[in-house]
């Protein structure tokens, strides 16, 4: 085989080529005839261009040659038009490359494919091969095309294990990746490094026709990013030789699908924040517009003292002599113990009621009249309730409210009694109370409806009662009921001097009310009456009276009583409004205190227990043997 | 004083300019990569070698491909023809494994001796055939832009496997009977001028084809030899 290589030309026509082909071919005695190659001559130039179309010849022809592992290949043929040439072995192929020096048949044949499979004995790399179809008779069908290296016809099979992982979903769960990683097929002798292969990865979602193709990936292993959750998706893959065009069959597809778990709690989740968010608004926006109210319900003010009658702002300075004290012969040289502190205006002010059976129930503002009762924790005559409340309408008018009555109409005044600081509470004969902040404990009367009625500081006394109490004036309706306690605190007491503790109470604001200073019983100590002798507001009035009883102090002081400050067991707050020595008629001589500052206006009968005895003698009271206690002799009454 | 203040401030400028680029200049030849741990280069794997080898056969076959596929579409309309082939190949005389069975009983030494043969068989008719693309017309300058990256990149190829065999060398993997000079096979074929009357077409065809060879001998090699990654 004699070649001639031509002188390089740059004119590259086709025809020029084809005429060069020709040429060649004339010159290489082992090629096929020229008329073998001018029949194929029309053939050749109607596949002139590269891109050839797929009509099939008519005549017998190779349909395709492929090697899959670079090592060995296959060649497919037809019979084309010719179907009596269609039987097997009616069409032998042929074969020669540069190696061979002539023609040589199929090594083996695979009859019902039509194919001729040539094995790695029979392959030769990086040189041509040409193929040639024979039928009877020695009538060859050759095509020049049908020459090939076997490099340039290899396509791999398809990579195996083709299997996909989650890598992770994006946070709103509605997009996630996958890697996607897949084995070389197993025909392929990547590990020599005899076939150098690159992947393509194709993925398309389940209804759409048009494949997504990815980067050709030298790695077995790949990621596809950004697909959506809730849709399925189609990957197959294919590979080729690095370098080379021709890509092998598609692998089999495998499919991916994400279901969203948390499609359905996204949105909730956004209406459950929203829903917080609103309902927080509209709380901030109510607290923002009832800001005042909602302060006083949350935060309510500490309350101020505030006696009715007397001006807080002298509590405060501690000007004691300034207040109008009326008649407190008991000495309120001392500070003068201010039983309550009466709120008429604050309507949280509320009665205590204490039950003496389930003590300690009953609200109250105030801790000192619970803690005073639950101190003193008498046992209670079953009869008897003891009721320490305060209200608005308890003791005294208030100087500044203006209200005549101090009672709360909606107040059970019924029931509750003023705490009172009366010294001879029957019941607590033996309980001694820490008296000093015990101001505000009010020691109901529990012996019968008692009513308290509001006092003022002074108060003129225009009658003794036989038993020793003290009548007060009586400019002012006053209602008296005379008290059971101190009968019964008799027997318990034993004391002369027993006065049944007259409670009057009074609720208009209208009435003038003078305090009733009790301090009825013996041994009855002025523990409890500590609390200054005020008077809450009856809780019931009793019409009619229009005096006040003074009960003699009991000639016993009890020593924690004398511990005490501010024993006086009673304690006459002023009531501006009250007129209360508009119309005294009568009055009488304060002779002498007792001990427990009660005011005697008779002396006491020598053969009264020198208990009886006020620790106070009013020496100075003789030079005046008539005449009412004014402010400037209550001063030289000190204890 | 203005001028002495611009003669002061040149110098310095000039000073400054000479240190950049001297520093520049030393950091581009600072550590040439060189086979052998001789003094001032940085020693490379054998692996790192191969690969980078095998990397430059690749993009030179590549490139090969394209500039083949570009003469196919533009002059030649059939493909394969067997009349183009391997005998107008200049380097049809040196003798090359054709097969994967042959390629792996070879040993390493002759595969190393056939590679080298074939990029310097491959020297001058690429560069040749690069002033012949520049100069006609016909081509546009990709093409004429690839001819020349081609050249110089079997130039590069060659200086690269000429190290590998050297490391190979001194580790002992391969005797010492692979010379690094040019074997009088190549001499010949490089020589000869057989290549000349060659057709571009065919030179492209044929250098196609053994840069094919070259990838394939350099990646087998690779493996036998190192095969834990990438094979």
């Amino acid at each position: 085989m004699l070649w001639k290589a031509q002188s390089r030309r740059s004119d590259w026509t086709g025809q020029a080529a084809v005429k060069r082909r020709r040429t060649f071919r004339a010159c290489f005695s082992g090629w096929p005839s020229d008329e073998v190659v001018k029949s194929r001559s029309a053939v050749s130039l109607w596949r002139f261009k590269r891109k050839t179309s797929k009509i099939t010849p008519p005549e017998p022809h190779i349909t395709e040659c492929i090697s899959r592992d670079q090592a060995t290949f296959q060649c497919w043929w037809s019979p084309g038009n010719f179907h009596n040439l269609s039987s097997p072995g009616a069409l032998r192929l042929f074969y020669i490359n540069s190696l061979a020096s002539e023609w040589k048949e199929c090594p083996k044949y695979v009859h019902p494919n039509r194919e001729c499979f040539f094995d790695n004995n029979h392959t030769s790399i990086w040189i041509p091969y040409c193929m040639q179809l024979r039928g009877q008779n020695n009538v060859t069908y050759y095509n020049e095309e049908d020459c090939f290296r076997v490099e340039n016809i290899v396509r791999p099979d398809p990579p195996v294990s083709l299997n996909w992982t989650l890598l992770n979903i994006s946070p709103s769960g509605l997009n996630y990746d996958v890697m996607v990683n897949w084995e070389a097929p197993p025909s392929a002798d990547v590990k020599t490094g005899w076939m150098r292969i690159e992947y393509e990865i194709q993925y398309r979602a389940g209804n759409t026709t048009k494949w997504d193709a990815l980067e050709m990936q030298r790695q077995t292993q790949q990621t596809i990013f950004g697909l959506h959750v809730g849709k399925e998706y189609e990957v197959h893959i294919r590979c080729r030789m690095r370098s080379f065009v021709r890509f092998g069959e598609f692998s089999d597809p495998i499919f991916i699908q994400v279901i969203s778990s948390k499609g359905s709690t996204f949105p909730l989740t956004l209406v459950l924040v929203f829903g917080i968010t609103g309902v927080l608004i509209l709380v901030m926006l109510i607290v923002s517009s009832q800001q005042r109210r909602l302060m006083m319900i949350l935060l309510p003010p500490v309350p101020a003292p505030k006696i009715k009658g007397i001006d807080p702002e002298l509590l405060k300075k501690g000007k004691l002599d300034d207040l109008n004290f009326s008649s407190t012969g008991g000495g309120l040289g001392g500070p003068p113990t201010y039983a309550t502190d009466f709120y008429q205006d604050e309507l949280w002010v509320e009665f205590i009621e204490v039950d003496a059976e389930d003590a300690g129930t009953g609200e109250k503002e105030d801790n000192q009249g619970s803690d005073t009762q639950r101190l003193l924790d008498v046992p209670q005559p079953i009869s008897h309730h003891m009721n320490i409340g305060f209200s608005n309408a308890v003791s005294f008018p208030d100087s500044d409210s203006g209200r005549a009555s101090c009672y709360d109409p909606d107040v059970p005044d019924q029931d509750t009694l003023m705490a009172t600081l009366l010294p001879g509470q029957p019941e607590d004969g033996e309980v001694k109370t820490s008296p000093a902040p015990e101001r505000l404990l009010i020691r109901t009367q529990t012996a019968g409806p008692q009513t308290w009625f509001n006092t003022d500081f002074y108060a003129q006394v225009s009658n003794v009662m036989p038993t020793g109490g003290v009548v007060l004036s009586p400019g002012q309706q006053l209602r008296i009921q005379e008290s059971t306690s101190g009968t019964e605190e008799e027997p318990q007491q034993g004391k002369e001097h027993k006065g049944s503790e007259d409670s009057e109470e009074e609720k208009e604001k209208e009435e003038q009310f003078q305090l009733l200073v009790v301090d009825p019983e013996g041994g009855r100590q002025a523990a409890e009456s500590n609390t200054p002798q005020m008077f809450a507001p009856p809780s019931s009035p009793i019409p009619g009276e229009g005096y006040q009883t003074i009960l003699p102090q009991p000639a016993e002081t009890e020593p924690a009583a004398t511990a005490e400050d501010g024993q006086s067991p009673y304690i006459l707050p002023d009531s501006p409004q009250s007129q209360v020595f508009a119309r005294v008629a009568d009055y009488t001589v304060v002779q002498e205190l007792n001990s427990q500052h009660s005011l005697l206006l008779n002396p006491p009968p020598r053969q009264s227990p020198p208990a009886c005895r006020p620790q106070h003698p009013l020496k100075a009271l003789p030079s005046m043997p008539v005449g009412y206690i004014t402010p400037d002799l209550l001063g030289s009454l000190s204890p | 004083m203005m001028h002495g203040t611009i003669r002061s401030v040149s110098c310095v400028w000039v000073v400054w300019v000479c240190l950049f680029f001297c520093s520049s200049v030393t950091m581009v030849g600072a550590a040439p990569i060189c086979a052998n741990a001789q003094g001032g280069c940085h020693v490379l794997s054998l692996a790192n070698l191969f690969d980078r080898v095998i990397q430059h056969s690749a993009r030179t076959h590549g490139i090969s491909n394209n500039l083949h596929t570009e003469f196919e579409q533009y002059f030649m309309p059939s493909k394969n023809h067997i009349g183009r082939v391997s005998r107008n190949c200049h380097t049809s005389s040196i003798l090359t494994p054709n097969g994967k069975d042959n390629a792996q009983r070879m040993a390493r030494e002759e595969l190393t001796e056939v590679i080298l043969k074939l990029l310097v068989a491959w020297r001058d008719p690429l560069w040749h055939f690069h002033q012949s693309m520049a100069h006609h017309h016909d081509f546009n300058n990709f093409s004429s832009n690839k001819a020349l990256e081609m050249s110089n990149m079997v130039h590069e190829l060659h200086k690269g496997v000429e190290k590998v065999a050297e490391k190979m060398q001194v580790l002992g993997i391969i005797s010492n009977t692979v010379s690094s000079l040019v074997s009088p096979e190549a001499l010949l074929a490089s020589d000869s001028s057989e290549w000349r009357p060659m057709r571009d077409y065919d030179l492209l065809y044929c250098f196609r084809r053994d840069s094919n060879k070259v990838q394939n001998y350099l990646k087998i090699l690779k493996c036998r030899i190192i095969p834990e990654h990438g094979c």
